[in-house]
This record gives structure tokens, sequence and C-alpha cells, in this order.
């Protein structure tokens, strides 16, 4: 049987049509034709090849029969495999685990020795992850200052306002742990935990930006209600209360930075933050 | 055969005299005989491996176009490119040089949007390939090797995504390196080490993005690469399971021959890969990282989410209540619960499953005679149960919409999910289980013919499964 | 036998299914996701826009009184000192009213209403009078005066203060209670720059010590080219992020590439066909 002469007409149609196709790819590309024009010219090539291929090939399987082909997959007779495991190990040196064994154990030491150096994958010697975890560099005096660096009084910020801090003299990027929002609220709306009474300037108050729950930049304030919400996992954190997560997955409230003012009125860190800042790790 | 074929087939194929040159040198002319005439069994549903394997190619090609303008560098540089609002702004190089490739090397764009939308179309027909094993028991001696290194690569192909979308060094993808990060930290005792490890330091640090560059460009694609090769050797020596049918056994495979029938489908398919994968490049936008912003540490962007096949820990993540237990006098963080115990549950019982699934049905023999997924109402129900389970966190991943959508709060959307995380993987599953038996007692082709008759008969309970 | 008619009606389905698939979805998809965006006033086509409304012809302040008594009375009061219905207006100056009127905020049609964007409920010479009348109830901020910014001045500012709720995009999204922050492509320069400063509902004010004016002109410059202008790429899936992009791969590329599998590989036989 034979097919019928118009039927690869269409494979080669489609082929040309490809050709055109990549002919116009190149010309989107010379003439700066744009992103859409590219994509769908290159597209087009391989929808079309993929479409004369497909043709051909329904063409062939039409004609074809169904082929079989027998398995003969399966496990080796015992005494060949026999054959096989002698030649493996016992033809070196027959019998011998004192051999076996030492070599194990030779390659087991350099293996060993070999994963020593990817100690350099962290940083210097002698530093303490859970150290470093739970401090940052906020002391007392050290001022705050926003992105632009500048320093910031509590009556720049508008009632309801707020802004990101950072410490004075630090690179933002190389302290993250630092980044702090200040908030200002009506006063009279606080009830903050005991004893904080006095980190509180004019009703501005500080907060860590980093969540408690997996460490994103706690960045959408709601004026109306008071409210914090991290945008990866909606916690909500209650900024009358101590920044209290009222909602979502995270356990601790926002670690609060107690604030103070210096001779010029500007403000400034009274010590570090009430707890380590960001997300809880293994062994704090 | 057609006699118009040979003459086409001889017009198109290499001139023989260089060819037959290559022989005297390698003698493979017999060998090659028999391995074009290899038969591999005709359904649409063993393509979908093909689909996983050419999306492949196209990331290794694409990817390496790329990486020809990448800079995996977190120095800051100033950008002066047709971007106009980021011109004169410093920024990271790698971020510079992932908007240099968007705004202004000709074709970049592309190119780049072409190759994140490879990487979705790797891992989904990954997944639907998993699917098509699991629910036809594919995965029975002797393919349990091939389904652990096929389980391995999907591991490798969601890693290599996640490193791959954080190179560009924008504040999406910074965020979440940061929630990989609070999961990395989360591991009790080790974990606070493991992640000063990965960050050299706390985070962001500056050798992330040169260190995920060289996993990203180098060690994940070369596994992959040993791997898919190990695993169609594997395939080629056992050959492909088929469907029973006329004429089929265990100890045969009937189908078409690997060329010209088989060979010209396949590249068809690749061809079709290739076509899809460049249209969506050029039609739909994606990732655009100009728009998102280069990452600050002290920023973050809203919605804040991971792509769907990392968004599934997200969403378990957003579910979590806010708890923390305490185990022998550690406090877990609750990202350790969804970030590392869930998926080391899920895919460790996917590793295991080929040995539960021959505990259970007391079967040790070899299959190479696959059976339709109402063979198994067990693993149909299973397979439901799971799929249930990801879509409620998939969804939980994308509250966002759901709340603007419907106009509901957070919190409600959130409570809602929390009830169905559990309830929709028990009801899909029983489901499923019931469908698939009452297909199996009847003799329909497809679940729509469904009527009151099997669907009755389809709830008597059967100790066990039968067994192929 | 078969003849190659059922082949190619099959690749002429195929390709037929393909596009309309295709077609429909990037429709579907840049159509916008449904979601509820106030629809505010087209943007001004220049950034540059001076300061106070033009006065409206023939008696303005009358006018905009007697609206003022018939729509705003009953919750703001009669002088504008509020009710237990509405806030005191004595003091809010021209911003907030050429704000709140011109976004179709307010009037509301009941106090209990949320307040959101839509159509303005009046035309434009109303509002300047509306405007010019709230503005004599008492001194307060008057509409912003904006000159040409530099957007990659503000694009900086944007990402620090107002992308973590209009997302960086601009196309908005969620915050609590129910609320969203609505998507910035449509709104006008000078509503943008008012809502800086006022902080209207759920968002904080961002008063001159914080922005100057200066920073809200650059912020108000690259907003202003937020939106169509970022879409390089194709169809922008309201540049919303992994969430659509994510649905788009799953219900779009997926299916499509399942379909072509389908249609190239042949079926086996089914138990059915046996001889």
């Amino acid at each position: 049987m034979s097919a019928p002469a118009h039927a690869p007409r269409s494979v080669v149609l489609c082929f040309m049509l490809s050709a055109l196709g990549a002919a116009g790819f190149a010309a989107s590309y010379v003439i700066g034709l744009g992103n859409e024009a590219l994509g769908v010219s290159i597209g087009a090539a391989f929808a079309f090849l993929a479409l004369g291929l497909a043709r051909w090939s329904s063409l062939i399987s039409a004609a074809e029969p169904e082929y079989v082909e027998e398995r003969s997959i399966g496990p080796t007779p015992q005494h060949e495999y026999d054959a096989f495991k002698q030649a493996l190990i016992e033809q070196p040196v027959p019998r011998s685990w004192v051999l076996w064994g030492s070599l194990g154990t030779a390659v087991a030491a350099i293996g060993g020795a070999a994963l020593f150096p990817l100690r350099s994958l962290l940083p210097a010697m002698g530093t303490d992850p859970d150290a470093v975890l739970s401090r940052t560099p906020w002391k007392a005096g050290l001022r705050l200052v926003n992105e632009e660096g500048l320093p910031i009084r509590p009556a720049d910020l508008a009632l309801g306002g707020v802004v990101t801090a950072f410490p004075e003299g630090l690179d933002p990027r190389e302290h993250v742990d630092t980044t702090t929002l200040l908030i200002r609220v009506d006063p009279s709306i606080l009830q903050l935990p005991a004893g904080r009474a006095s980190w509180v300037v004019d009703g501005v108050v500080a907060y860590s930006k980093l969540c408690t729950h997996a460490g994103c930049p706690v960045g959408l304030y709601v004026d109306t209600a008071d409210q914090l919400l991290c945008p990866c996992h909606h916690s909500v954190f209650d900024v009358a209360t101590g920044a209290n997560p009222i909602e979502g997955p995270a356990p601790h409230p926002l670690p609060q930075l107690p604030l103070g003012t210096d001779g010029d009125g500007y403000l400034v860190a009274e010590g570090d933050f009430s707890a380590p800042v960001g997300p809880s790790w293994g062994n704090h | 055969m057609p006699s118009l074929l040979p003459s086409l087939l001889s017009r198109v194929l290499p001139h023989p005299r260089p060819m037959r040159k290559l022989d005297e040198r390698l003698g493979f002319a017999s060998a090659g005989r028999a391995a074009l005439a290899k038969v591999f069994p005709d359904h649409w549903s063993f393509m979908l491996g093909e689909i996983a394997l050419y999306s492949f190619v196209f990331l290794v090609l694409s990817g390496i176009y790329l990486a020809l303008f990448f800079e995996p560098s977190t120095a800051m540089v100033v950008y002066h490119g047709r971007y106009a609002p980021m011109r004169g702004e410093e920024v990271s190089a790698a971020y510079a040089s992932a908007v240099r490739l968007s705004w202004d090397v000709r074709g970049g764009l592309l190119v780049r949007q072409a190759h994140h939308w490879a990487a979705h179309l790797f891992i989904a027909s990954i997944v639907l390939h998993l699917c098509r094993i699991y629910l036809t028991g594919a995965f029975r001696r002797p393919r349990e090797l091939n389904w652990t290194i096929g389980l391995t690569m999907l591991v490798l192909a969601i890693f290599n995504a996640f490193a791959g979308y954080s190179l560009p060094d924008d504040l999406l993808s910074g965020t979440g390196l940061r929630i990989f990060n609070a999961i990395a930290l989360s591991i009790p005792i080790v974990g606070s080490w493991l992640a000063f490890l990965a960050f050299d330091g706390e985070f962001p640090g500056q050798e992330i993005i040169q260190r995920l560059y060289i996993a990203h460009v180098l060690l994940v694609p070369a596994l992959l690469a040993v791997l898919i090769s190990v695993h169609l050797a594997i395939l080629i020596r056992q050959k492909h399971t088929h469907f029973p049918g006329p004429g089929r056994r265990d100890a045969n495979v009937v189908g078409s021959r690997a060329w010209p029938a088989y060979g010209l489908r396949s590249l068809s398919l690749l061809a079709a890969v290739f076509a899809a994968l460049l249209l969506a490049g050029g039609l739909l936008q994606i990732n655009p990282v100009w728009a998102w912003g280069d990452f600050d540490p002290a920023t973050v962007t809203a919605p804040s989410v991971a792509d769907w096949y990392i968004l599934w820990i997200e969403g378990a993540l957003r579910l979590f209540p806010p708890v923390e237990f305490q185990v022998f006098g550690f406090e877990i963080p609750n990202q350790f619960w969804c970030g590392v115990v869930l998926p080391g549950l899920i895919f460790g019982a996917l590793y295991l499953w080929p040995w539960l699934d021959r505990r259970w049905n007391d079967d040790r023999e070899p299959h190479h005679l696959t059976g339709r997924p109402r063979e198994s109402p067990l693993r149909v129900g299973l397979a439901s149960a799971m799929l249930a389970f990801m879509a409620v966190l998939l969804v939980a991943g994308s509250q966002e919409l759901i709340v603007q959508w419907t106009g509901w709060t957070v919190g409600s959307v959130r409570d809602v999910l929390r009830v169905l995380v559990f309830v929709l993987p028990l009801i899909a599953g029983f489901a499923g289980r019931w469908v698939a038996e009452s297909l199996r007692r009847s003799d329909l082709d497809h679940a729509v013919e469904l009527g009151h008759r099997e669907m009755v008969a389809g709830l008597r309970r059967r100790n066990r499964p039968q067994a192929q | 036998m078969s003849t190659p008619r059922p082949l190619g009606q099959r690749f002429a389905v195929l390709l037929a299914a393909a596009a309309v698939v295709g077609l429909a979805g990037v429709l579907t998809l840049t159509a916008g996701s449904g979601r509820a965006t106030p629809g505010a006033v087209p943007a001004e086509p220049t950034p540059s826009v001076t300061a106070e409304s033009t006065p409206a012809p023939g008696g303005s302040g009358n006018t905009g009184r007697q609206v003022f008594l018939r729509d705003c009375a009953w919750c703001h009061g009669s002088d504008g000192s509020g009710t237990h219905n509405g806030p005191s207006l004595v003091g809010v100056g021209e911003a907030a009213a050429d704000f709140y009127l011109r976004t179709g905020r307010m009037p509301l049609a009941s106090p209990e209403a949320d307040v959101k964007g839509g159509k303005p409920a009046y035309s434009s010479s109303t509002i300047n009078a509306l405007v010019k009348y709230v503005g004599s109830l008492g001194a307060g901020p008057a509409v912003p005066a904006l000159t040409r910014g530099d957007p990659a001045a503000g694009r900086t500012l944007f990402l620090e203060n107002c992308a973590a709720c209009h997302s960086a995009s601009g196309t908005g999204t969620i915050v609590t209670g129910g609320q969203q922050a609505p998507d910035l492509w449509a709104t006008a320069d000078q509503q943008v720059a008012e809502a800086i400063r006022l902080g209207p509902g759920p968002m904080p004010p961002f008063g001159s010590g914080q922005l100057s004016d200066e920073d809200v002109s650059n912020i108000v410059s690259y907003v202003h080219q937020l939106g169509s202008p970022q879409r390089i790429g194709g169809a922008g899936l309201d540049q919303y992020g992994p969430i659509i992009e994510g649905a788009a791969a799953l219900f779009l590329l997926l299916p499509l590439v399942v379909l072509i599998s389908r249609a190239l590989g042949k079926r086996a036989p089914s138990r059915k066909e046996k001889e």
C-alpha cells in the first residue's frame, strides 16, 4: 500500500512555514520589534516543525503494524553470577577481609579528611552563630537615622506615620538585624509591658522590623487599626500592646527598642532590643 | 510500507558515504540497526517523562545563553541602561545584569522568560509523570531503582528552580531567601551553624548569590544530567512497561519501532515543547525583576510568595498555629515543622512507596504489564488525598488573591483552610477510592459514565486490592 | 484502512484547540483578575501640575456650600465640625477634600459603608467648588504643588515606603481587616501626592518632616510610569507575581503541552477493542 500523493505536501508545507517563522524571528531581531514578535515568530517556527514531524510520524504509524520485541531481562543464572562475584572480589586476594577492610578504612579516612575544607564556607574561626544571633549592634546613645542616613526627630513623623530606621554609622546591608520601625501613635492608646513607659518619646515607639516568624520585614502598617502586618505569612502585630502577635503564625512579639533623645532633640537608642530579633532558631 | 517514504528518508538522512566512513572506524551499523528497531509502546501518558526531558534540554540551552550575560556578584554597580527609573542607581551586579538582560540585551528577555516558564513546565511535567508511574504501578519490581532516581531528580529540580529565581537578587526572591534562612535556623542544635554555613554568616551576607550560582549552573545540572542518563539507560535495559491488550504479555513489549515512527513522534514533541515555551516567553510576562526592585533586606513587597513548587511550603507556614513545641528542652520554631518535617515526611513516604506497596499487596513479582489506575483503588485514593492536600496548601499560599476576590478577611480564609487541610484530603481520598472501585467492577471506560448501580457496587469493601 | 483525511482533521482540530486555549488564556489573564480595584480618574498626561483648583464659573462659593449642605452636612455637620456619623472637616484643608472627592471615596451612601474608590460623584467644576468651600472651613493643607520629578529617586522612595502595601509593581494587595491597598496604575498624579500627605484610611500619612515636597514629586513621577510602561514581556498577568504566574503555568502551559502529547501518542487499544 502507498500513501496518497498529496499527503506529504502538508508535511512539506509545515516545514516551509517553520522556515518562514525562523526568518521572521531573524527579521524581528534585526528590526528590533520587541519581545512578543520575537517569541511568536520563533515559537511558530518550532510549532510548525512539530506539526510537520507529527504528521509525518502518523503517516508512518498508520501504515505500519505494531512491532513485538521479547524482553530478555531477568536475573543471571546462579553459576554465572557466582563466577562474576569470584572474578570481582576473590581474584585479587582470596577471602582476605583484612586487606579489603584496611583499603576501606583508607578510603573512608580520605573521604572524611576531604570534608574539612568545607569548614571554610563558614565565617572565620571563633564566630559563634548563637552569640551573633542573640545581639544586635544597638547600644545606648546610638542615634537613629533613616534610609537616607539623616537623623530623626519625633516631630518629623506625622501622627500615624511610620519610618524605617538604622543606627548611625553602620552599613544597613551588613547589619540587617538592626532594622527598626518607628511608629508615631497617640500615647494614650499605649499599653506596653511593665517598665517600658520610658521607651516611648512623644508617642514614637520603636520595634524590630524583622518578623519573629521567618524574618521578613514587617512592612505593612495599618494606621486606623495600629497593626503591623507581615506580608509573608500574614502575622499581625498590635502596636499598642508591644507588638504582640494577635493573628497568624508568629509566636513572639516584635522586640522593642528603648528610645530617648539626645541634646539636639534627635532620637537615640537607650540600649539593645528587648529580645533577640528575627526568627527563633534551634539553639535559642 | 509506502514507497514514498524511503525516498523521502533517503533525501533527508545523511548521505551514505560520510556515514560509511564513520562506520569503518567505529563499526556501529549492526548495533545501530538493533537500536533503531527497539520497540516502544504507544500511549500518550508514556510521553510525559519526555516533556520533562525536553524541558531540561531547553533549560540547559537557554541557561547557557543567560549565563553569558549574568553576573553572579553582590558587588554594587551603577546601572546605565534603557530602563529609565534605574539609571544612575547603585544596585548589585547580579540585579543589574538581570535588568540588563531584560531591557538592554535584544532577545534577552525572551530567553529569560522562556527559561523561567521552562522551569515551571519541567517540575509540573515531572509531577504528572510521577502520578502516571504511581497510578499505573510502574514503580513496582524491577523499576524501584528508577523510581528512586526519578524522585531524586524531582527534589533536585525544585531546589534548582528555587536557586535560579533567587539569582537575580531582586526584592521578591530575596525575601524568599530570608525564609529559607529561617527554616535552616529552625533545625534543632545545628540550625544556626547550617544557616551560617550556607550564607557565610548572618543573613544576607555577600556569598549566597555566588554559591547558589555554582549550584544552579554546575552542580545540580551535572547531577541531573548523570541521573537522567542512568534513568534512561535503565529504561532501555528493562524496556518500557505497557498496558494489557491484544498480544501483550509480561515477557514482551508491543508498540512502534524507535525509528522512524517513535523517533519522529518524539522529535515532534521536542519541537512542540520548545514552541510552547518560546510562545509563553514571548506572550506572557513572568518575574519582572525590574518592577520588584533590587533586594534590600529592610524592605519588602507584597504579595510576598514563592513559585508554586515552593508555595505549598509557604501555605503550610501560613496555616500553622503560633505555637512552639518544647522537645527535650529545646523550643522548636514552627518553621521546622512546615519547612523540614512536612517535606521530609512527604518525600520520605514517596521514596519508601515501592516497598510499602509491595508489603501491602504482598506482591514481590516483577511486573512489565502495568494496570489502569482503577486496578488499585487504594493508590487512586492516596493520590487523590495527596493532591487535595497540596491543593489546599497552594490555596493557602494564594490567600491574597482569595481575599481580594471574595472580600473576606485573611483570618476567616485562614480558619477555613485550617479545617480544609485536614478534611478535604480525607474526602478526596475516600471519593477517589470509591470511584476507582466502581470503575474496576464495571466495564466502563470513563468515570463520567458511572451510574448508580456501579457506584453502589463500588461501596462494597475489599481488604486488599487485586494484585496484577 | 486509515486514510490521511482523519489524520489531517486531527491536526486541524489540535491546532484549533491549541489556538483557542492559548488565546482564551491570554485574554483572561490580561483582562484582569476581577479583583475589586478602585476605578479612579485617568492619569494626567504630564507630571507637572500646578496647585490650586481653578475657580468654578459664577458664584462658586455658593454652589460649593449648597452641595455641601445637601450631601455632606448630615454626616459632617452643617458647619463641618462633625457629628457622630462623620469626622470634623475643619482644618482638613483643600488637599483632603480634593483627594476624597476626586477618587470617588466621598460621598458615602451611608455612614456604615466602606470607604473605597470609584467613579467621582460630581463633575469637576462641582468638585472644585466643594474643595474651595471645605478649604474655607479652616486653615489646612492646600492641594500639593507638583514639579517634574526624578523617577529614579522616586523609585527608591517608593520601594522603601510604599511597596509593602501597594506592591512593588503597584498592583495593590491586602492589608488587615478585609481592606486593600489599591492599585496605582490609573490614579492621577495629584491624588497620589494628596494620599501620601493625608494617609487616607488604613494608609499612614507621610508628613513634610519625613518626605519633602521634592520627594513627593519624585515618587509621583515614578508611580506615573508604573503599569503598562513596566510591561515589556507580553501580557502582564496583573504584574501580581508568582500566584498568577503559577496559575498560568499549571492551568495554561501544562494542559497545552499535555493535550499535544495526547494528540501525538497513539492510544493503546482498550479491552473493548480486543478481537
